[in-house]
């Protein structure tokens, strides 16, 4: 039996993006990260009295995988247009709507899988304390939605932008701006200027960071619900603006 | 349906990227089920953008399309399930050609053993067994053609439209895809084919229409066509000097109606219904101006007369469609 066209969106799409050049960003970048920085800064860490660094960076860099998969997405749409496969999966049996979800549910597989290698990467390098069922779920959930909202970023940006530079430019800041100005490597500071900590407050990846974090501890909070009621209405505007933008643009450059 | 069933039908096709500007300008036709329509036309002229507009990319402006019986506005994905497309641009996966083949036989719903029976078969049949673990982006633009061209063949169809689908290929190969096509025209295959090659226009079109400027000038039969410039031969002339402009001038006042000149550079293309009468002209204005002839010749003409002939009087039917 034929699979739907969903499934077969999805089915190309995990099979052209995991080779290892893909892989490399996708999963060996975080890796890198939580290795690296999970044992470089552990003795800065260790020496301000917070425990484990490790244990503070592991649901960060599990969060970062919203980010990572979102690019991915981005990169899948802006991949097709230059290269000539949306033009061809649209005049083939597909609508654009499903092609669109395609990219989604692939970006969140990809997090998902991302951040299931991440957190087993952290079982097996250091003791990370017992995490419940539960939490594993919310963890999810929340990687998740924000998957959803940075995969819908970069679709949009990937719809907007005419030129391959242009395209990686943007990526790159995006990626550094989102992933340094959170809450991913390292708290809020009240010793940071209060511009540098505006920023923090309104990165998603904060939210999803201290979500996932609260999750991974045990410590979730009611300001971490807020957190994430915020994420998902800014998850719903940027989805209609990537969905809006993506209908409206052109499926190939010339 | 039977064999002369219409599969496509356009009445009064217009379609404008920008307001005002047509790239495709009133176009009225019809394609029947199981012949190979080609079109025809010179950069620019409108032939990819009316394939865009039968295989539903993009939605005409005015004028109405059935495909299929369908319409594409209401019905698109209907359409586009029983239609195959070769683009003009290259699309593929980043992968190896035979992932390509096999990624797109899942796309199109093939079950495994089918999908690979196709894909060895189409390997086999294009010349693309040395290639097939070759990812795609590494191949030469003749070698991806073949590729794009055998990866749309995985899946069954009703209507197969080629945007210039032997562009970048060896005359071998090109060979190979025109006898490709004719042998799923015989299995009753229905063909939509752009080109600016005259000689595969001829050796694979039933029938044939020439676009320009997004306007229909010519829609007959290959043999039609050729009948319509029946009584016409063609005369290629190339002179010498500076003066060829004002020569070429005068020869055309001097031919009038009846004869077509087509100038380029020092050279050109003089269809004329009565060429000893033409031949005469030409002596006598070239020694009148003291114009040097390099190359005179009188042939019969081919479909490429008839195609300058046709864009030539921009505007002007000459056929009916």
């Amino acid at each position: 039996m034929a699979l739907p066209n969903l499934l077969r969106l999805i089915y190309r799409n995990i099979r052209v993006n995991t080779d290892p050049g893909s892989l490399i960003i996708l999963v060996g970048l975080p890796a890198m990260y939580l290795v690296f920085f999970g044992f470089g800064f552990q003795s800065l860490a260790g020496g301000a009295g917070s425990g484990s660094y490790i244990d503070y960076l592991t649901p960060g860099i599990m969060s970062f995988q919203a980010v990572m998969a979102g690019t991915v997405g981005g990169s899948m749409l802006w991949a097709d247009r230059r290269y000539g496969m949306l033009a061809q999966l649209l005049v083939g049996p597909f609508t654009r709507l499903q092609y669109l979800l395609g990219i989604m549910f692939t970006s969140v597989l990809f997090a998902l899988g991302g951040a299931a290698v991440m957190m087993g990467m952290a079982l097996v390098l250091v003791q990370v304390p017992a995490i419940s069922a539960v939490a594993v779920l919310v963890m999810f959930a929340v990687i998740t939605l924000g998957a959803i909202f940075f995969g819908s970023l970069m679709l949009l940006i990937a719809a907007l932008v005419k030129s391959n530079n242009a395209y990686n430019s943007v990526q790159i800041l995006v990626i550094f701006v989102v992933n340094f100005a959170s809450t991913v490597f390292y708290p809020i500071s009240s010793s940071l200027p209060a511009a540098l900590r505006y920023l923090f407050l309104i990165n998603p990846l904060t939210y999803i960071a201290n979500a996932v974090r609260g999750a991974f501890t045990g410590t979730l909070t009611a300001s971490d619900g807020i957190q994430l009621a915020v994420l998902a209405a800014e998850t719903v505007v940027v989805l209609f603006l990537a969905t809006r933008a993506y209908l409206r643009s052109d499926v190939t450059l010339e | 349906m039977s064999d002369s069933e219409t599969v496509i039908q356009a009445e009064q096709i217009r379609h404008a990227y920008t307001p005002g500007r047509y790239a495709l300008n009133g176009l009225s036709f019809s394609v029947r089920r199981g012949e190979v329509f080609g079109l025809l036309g010179r950069n620019g002229a409108g032939k990819s953008t009316l394939i865009k507009v039968m295989t539903t990319l993009l939605r005409p402006s005015e004028g109405s399309l059935r495909v299929l019986g369908l319409n594409p506005a209401r019905d698109g994905r209907r359409i586009r399930s029983r239609i195959g497309v070769v683009q003009q641009g290259e699309s593929f996966d980043f992968t190896t050609v035979e992932g390509n083949l096999d990624i797109y036989g899942v796309l199109w719903g093939l079950p495994a053993d089918e999908r690979i029976r196709r894909r060895n078969e189409l390997i086999a049949r294009f010349g693309l067994d040395d290639l097939r673990r070759r990812r795609s982006f590494d191949l030469s633009g003749g070698q991806k053609r073949r590729v794009q061209v055998a990866r749309e063949f995985m899946h069954d169809m009703e209507i197969l439209f080629l945007d210039e689908p032997t562009v970048g290929l060896d005359v071998i190969m090109r060979r190979t895809l025109l006898d490709s096509i004719r042998a799923e025209v015989r299995r009753g295959l229905t063909v939509v084919f752009t080109t600016h090659n005259l000689e595969e226009a001829d050796y694979l079109c039933d029938r044939i229409a020439v676009v320009d400027q997004g306007r229909l000038l010519a829609l007959e039969t290959l043999e039609n066509l050729k009948r319509l410039y029946g009584g016409r031969k063609t005369i290629d002339l190339t002179v010498s000097g500076t003066e060829g402009e004002a020569f070429y001038r005068s020869l055309r006042t001097r031919l009038g109606e009846d004869s077509t000149v087509t100038v380029s550079g020092r050279s050109a293309v003089i269809l004329a219904s009565d060429p000893k009468g033409a031949l005469a002209v030409i002596l006598a204005l070239a020694q009148e101006r003291g114009v040097g002839l390099d190359w005179l010749n009188v042939r019969q003409n081919t479909l490429e007369d008839v195609f300058l002939k046709s864009v030539g009087h921009e505007g002007e039917s000459i056929g009916s469609a």
